[in-house]
Parts: structure tokens; sequence; C-alpha cells
């Protein structure tokens, strides 16, 4: 059973956005959760972030970048398998003051599901950090997590629009000053991700964020997505996505997903050839 | 007594050039081939192969109808105690079983017995002679659920059908089949054969749902809710590694994913399939067992220059099949024995470029019945490869059992069932791999038959 597109639009010049029927996923979704896609029959199996669900429909992010995003982007109005709601939602609870971040696709995805998710907690005080890079690249409005949080910051890496700097930066700013942080949940680039632990340890924040790595089955059987926390294997496809960024080996989470990227590149070569994307 | 003729040798594709492809290496016997062979059975009194068949086959009158040239008889007799006979005449350790027991095997020429199961099946399955299903109409059926779509849920959901019940599968994966499809390869078991009892399985009416996963997008509780009866045959998916330092290297995998994108996602195909497998030219696959066979042979066939079997024990103790293990010799794998990995060593980017193993002695025999490997100090020594795969057997999947805490397991995973296979939750039945952490294709086949009708006197209320 392949599951229509039902919008498809572009972000950026990087991302596009595309909204899927996948009632299963739908209903069950928590933020948090991720979905498996194939494309086609002949399709890997890719995890993908889901900004929200809603209609038996589910919101995603995603990068032109391999080949399968960029058959889905250029090409392709269904998905062959859209699987799920895989990995753990976060703990839906009541923090206080709460900062979700994010620097690219995936990222901004989660971020838009956690501050809905947690700003409809009483007593949460949600604070969304969206960094992109210049005026250009910030995503549109009706996708912004403006929508779904306490206290939205739109920050540009050259001050073209919104504040200046990244949100690690700013972030470090007012932890510096003194106010008070209780978690922080964090999404994007994996060096980002690494850097703001770093931050954060300093003055003792939670920070979690989600060390995406390469997956197949998605669901405990293959050890791709193996990550070390503390020291000890954990699979970011059933015991993650998310971990405590203070206690990720990232030299390792930065290196794996590298893995396959010489063949990636012969995929990605091969498809624009043939027309495919 | 007459001169004993020595057994039908098997065609194969000849090594040259079966280890650039995927296709089935043994062709399996003609007709002629398998009466000659059946004719070599003296039919003894007492079939001790039978009793050595973990489903107790028929073997003996199935040989008899071979032998008479009554294929369709062969096969269906075979059906009676295995629901799958072109798979375990592919992959059951014959050796250890029929054939083990045979009363030539101390000529060395026992009867082939797997690949006269084998033969059978095929026959059947190349002439559309199917078992006859009969499933009893009753006005409001009884529901029953079957998690995982392995042997053993396979074998038990042909089972629930026959006896009348409405069955639904859940499977995880985008394909049903468990390891007969991810972990199996195309050049032991064909998958057409896989899938041809896949389709029939659904013919009968069993409902597969793949892409489900219990526990992740359907509730435990609501299958309880839902269903008369349960069956558990999640398997033993889940890898094991060494737990050595370099684990984290690129060019590491586990023999699950190393399967899982070459079997699955059939990697070999790349680009035209999606799923990239990297495999460098000196692979080293660390264990010698049936996983680490087909992991060594589909390193070859995916174009690795030299594959190394590193093996703690001698080739003697390994509990691989011996076909496959002769195949695996005349493919040119090299078999390193009496070593043990230390640590894993990289170059300066993260990728594999060797092994550190310490030779190892036999000593004294341990709980397996087999002398145990020990270390000799001073003996490390650096073994060059790119890739590693481990293959040291699996571990029942923690993501369903972490799903279901009320159900009672051992300290390892292992699902605990009384003697009719029932868990600790009423109603809830489970077999296969799952309930023995790792063991044969005939083992659950049995397993999953033996829940079927256990469920079925219970909901029965027998």
């Amino acid at each position: 059973m392949s599951h229509k597109i039902t919008r498809k639009m572009d972000l950026n010049s990087a991302d596009f956005y595309v909204e899927v029927e996948a009632p299963l996923v739908a209903e069950r979704f928590k933020a948090g959760n991720f979905t498996i896609l194939r494309s086609n029959p002949q399709g890997e199996r890719i995890p993908m972030s889901i900004m929200k669900a809603e209609d038996g429909k589910i919101a995603m992010f995603i990068k032109k970048l391999g080949k399968t995003s960029m058959e889905l982007y250029k090409t392709l109005d269904t998905f062959e398998n859209v699987i799920g709601p895989m990995g753990n939602p976060i703990d839906i609870k009541k923090y206080g003051n709460v900062v979700v971040a994010s620097d690219l696709v995936c990222g901004h995805a989660e971020n838009y599901a956690i501050c809905e998710a947690l700003s409809a907690v009483e007593g949460n005080h949600v604070i969304s950090y969206q960094t992109y890079p210049t005026a250009d690249e910030v995503y549109p409005d009706e996708v912004l997590a403006d929508k779904v949080c306490d206290e939205y910051h739109l920050t540009t890496e050259d001050g073209s629009r919104g504040e200046e700097g990244h949100y690690i930066d700013l972030l470090e700013e007012r932890l510096e000053k003194g106010e008070k942080i209780d978690v922080i949940f964090a999404g994007g680039a994996l060096p980002n991700l690494q850097e703001l632990g770093e931050m954060t340890k300093a003055y003792n924040v939670p920070t979690i964020v989600t060390v995406r790595q390469i997956m197949v089955d998605a669901s405990g059987m293959c050890g791709a997505c193996r990550v070390f926390i503390d020291g000890e294997m954990k699979l970011a496809c059933i015991d993650g996505p998310m971990f405590d960024a203070h206690k990720v080996d990232w030299e390792s989470a930065l290196r794996r997903p590298n893995m396959f990227v010489e063949k990636e590149t012969v995929a990605t070569k091969l498809c624009k050839e043939t027309g495919r994307c | 007594m007459a001169k004993l003729k020595p057994r039908v040798p098997v065609r194969e594709q000849p090594v040259e050039e079966r280890i650039h492809n995927f296709d089935s290496v043994p062709y399996g016997y003609n007709e002629e081939e398998a009466i000659a062979e059946a004719q070599r059975c003296i039919q003894c009194p007492n079939p001790t192969c039978e009793t050595a068949c973990p489903v107790n086959i028929k073997i003996k009158d199935m040989i008899h109808f071979i032998a008479q040239k009554q294929f369709k008889e062969a096969f269906l007799l075979t059906k009676e105690d295995d629901a799958f006979p072109a798979c375990t005449g592919r992959v059951c350790p014959q050796e250890d079983q029929c054939e083990g027991a045979c009363i030539l095997v101390k000529t060395g020429q026992p009867i082939s017995i797997g690949k006269l199961e084998g033969f059978a099946a095929d026959w059947a399955r190349k002439n559309g002679i199917k078992e006859e299903i009969k499933v009893p109409s009753t006005s409001k059926p009884k529901k029953a659920a079957v998690v995982g779509s392995g042997p053993a849920g396979l074998a038990c959901a042909a089972d629930l059908r026959k006896y009348g019940y409405e069955v639904t599968m859940f499977e995880t994966l985008h394909q049903a089949g468990g390891v007969l499809e991810y972990g199996i390869p195309n050049f032991r078991l064909p998958k057409d054969i896989v899938e041809y009892e896949l389709d029939a399985l659904e013919e009968s009416g069993v409902e597969i749902k793949l892409n489900h996963t219990v526990g992740q997008n359907i509730g435990f509780d609501e299958l309880q809710e839902e269903y008369d009866a349960i069956f558990l045959g999640t398997g033993a998916g889940a890898p094991r590694f060494m737990g050595i330092e370099g684990e984290k290297l690129n060019g590491v995998y586990s023999a699950n994913e190393f399967l899982i994108r070459a079997n699955l996602m059939k990697a070999s195909l790349f680009p035209d399939w999606d799923t990239p497998i990297m495999v460098g030219d000196k692979v080293g696959v660390i264990g010698a067992g049936n996983v680490a066979m087909d992991a060594a042979r589909t390193a070859l066939r995916l174009g690795a220059k030299e594959v190394s079997i590193i093996y703690r024990r001698k080739m003697d103790f390994s509990p691989a099949r011996a076909e496959e293990y002769e195949h695996a010799k005349e493919e040119g794998i090299i078999f390193q024995e009496l070593v043990n990995p230390v640590k894993i060593v990289g170059t300066d980017r993260g990728w594999v470029k060797g092994v550190e193993v310490v030779n190892m002695k036999l000593g004294d025999k341990d709980s397996s019945g087999r002398p145990r490997p020990i270390p000799v100090e001073g003996t490390e020594h650096i073994i060059e490869i790119d890739t590693v795969i481990e293959a040291l057997g699996t571990m029942p999947n923690r993501l369903f059992l972490s799903k279901a805490p009320e159900l009672k397991t051992d300290r390892k995973g292992i699902i605990i069932t009384d003697e009719n296979l029932m868990t600790s939750i009423p109603g809830v039945f489970a077999g296969g791999d799952a309930i023995s952490g790792g063991a044969t294709v005939i083992l659950a086949l049995g397993e999953g038959r033996r829940a079927a009708k256990a469920m079925h006197d219970y909901i029965e209320g027998k």
C-alpha cells in the first residue's frame, strides 16, 4: 500500500516540506518519535523526523541531499512505506523553563513537535530557538515554531533577520546572566549538538539531543545506529533517538553517519543522469 | 546384502561462477537422481532418522514414495509434520539430525534425506501440487494473532487457520518471512521459495499486516483485548557485539546488519536498489556458525578479494552445517582457527585496518561440551583487514519485550513458557528463537505448530 503525498513545497534553497497520508503513524505520533520512509519498492529505509501529525497525515522537513530525497522532491507523488512511529517519545511533563533549539532541517521539525507537546503542559514556559544561516534561508512563516511556544527567537548567523548569532551563543549569554533554564531539547547539526552539550555542561543544564544515525530496520535488529552513552552501547532506534548530550561519545557519533558516503555519491550521480532526480 | 551404492551427488553451480552471483548453489536432484537416491534406503524396521528429526517427519515412507515415483504422496506426507519442507530440506543441519542417525552413516554414505525432502517440495511447487486446506466454516470464527512472521509464526499461523481461526499476523518489516528473508542468503535459500510459502499462507486466508510493530504502533494490550489467543514468534533478532575496543570504528558490522543490507534490502543490486553496502578488499568474519558462513560467502559475492573466518576454536567444533562449511572452503574462504580478537584497530580516519588477535589453545570441555579455548599469553598479533563482520549469535529483541513488561522472561530476555508453550500471560503463547534464544528453523516450525494446537485447546477450554 503506497502513501499519497498531499502537499510538497520548498522551504528554502536546500529543504522542502512534505505532507503524506500515514494514518497509523499520525494516530500514535508523539514528539520525539520518528518515521521510517521508503520511497519506492527498491528503496532504502530512512529515518525521518516528524513536524506534526493531524487528520491521518504527517508533515516532514527533508533536505535535498541524497538520492531518495532528490527523487522525492522531483518526481514522486507517493511513498512506498511510511512506517512507525518508531523510537521513543520525549517525556511530556512539566519541566519549568524549557528551551527547544534547532539549526537544521530535521531539527526544525522536531523543534515544532516538541514545542507543541510541551507548551500544552501547564507550568512549562517553552522557549524556541530556530537558527538559520541567513534571512533568505529562513523557512516560510507557516512552519515556524512561533505558533506553538511561549517565547520565540528566530536567529540568523549573519544577523540578516531576527537576532544575530547561533542559538548556542545566545543561550550561553542567557545562562551567563544567571537565567534559569531547566532543560534544553535540541536537534540539528551533530557537531553543533556536541558543542551545545559542552557549553551547557558547564552550567549544569540537562540537555537532550537527537543523535541522528544511519538506520536499516530501526527496530533493534541491525545495530547500525549504535551510539555510546557513558561508555555503554545503545541503539538510537529503540533506545533513542534522543540522548543526554553530556554522555554521548561524540567522536563515533559524528563519524558513523559517513560510513556510506562514497556509495551515496554514486547513487545520487546515477539518479541524476537517468532523470529520476 | 548387495553392495551399497554411493550417495547420488547433488549437482552444484561451479565455484568460479557462483562466487559472482547469489543464485542457489545446489541445483537439487532431478527425478532420476531422486529415485536412485531413494532406492538406496534400506527401509529400516526402526527408522532412527525419524526419531532424530525434531518434528518426526515420516522419513521412511517419504523416501519409499520417492523411490516409487509417487512424488505427490511424498510431498503431502512431509507436509503433515513440516510446514515448509522446501526450506528445511535446505537449511536443516541434517548431519546432526536425520542423516546423522541414518543407519548408513557408518558407511560414510547416509541417505541424502535433506535433498530428497527438498526435491519432493520443489517437485510439488513446480507441478502446482498444494496441500488441500479445509478451513472449517463457523458463523463467528474466533480470532488469533501471531506476532512476527518468521518460521515459528508462519507455522503457527498456517495451523491456526486450519483449525478455523481468523488469523492476523503482525510483522515489523516491510517484508514477511523473518530470518528466512532477512538472514539466510538467496544462494542457500532462494527467496522465491519463501515467497511461494507466504503466498500460500495468504491464499489460505491468513492476513499479514506488514510495518506493524507491536508495542510501537499497535499496543500489546490492544491485541490481548481483540484476540482470543496470541502467539509470540518475535525471534532473537538483536545482534551481539564482542564489546572490545574499536567496535565504534567505521567498517564494523554486525552480521545482522550486513545480511539485512544484502538480503532484505538487496544491496548487491545497488545502485538500482537504494541501500548501499561497503565491502572492503579484506574482510574478517568473527565467529564460525551458519551466520558467519553466510556473511563470509556474501562478502565474497559482493566483491571482497579475501575473506577470512576468525574463530577461537577449531572448525571441528563449529556449529555450522557441514554443507555450508564445505561450500565456503570450495569458494576460497580462509579459516583462521584458534585466534580470538582482542581489539579492532583503525586508521587515522576512523576506518578499520586490522584486528588484533591472541592465539588460543584448547583446554577441558566447557558447558557446551566443546574444549574451552584458552588465550596463549604473548601471542597477540594483527590480522590486516578493512571490514569486520561480527557473527557471534543474537539475542531476543528488546523492543517488544520493553513494551510487554508483564511478560516473564529470563535474565537474557528469553520468554518463559510452560510445557504447552504458554507464557506467564494466559492465552499468550510463544515459540521459536524467542523462547530458545537462537536455535534452528525446524525447531521453530515445530514449536509454531505445537503452539497452534495448544492455543486451539486453550480456546476450546480443553
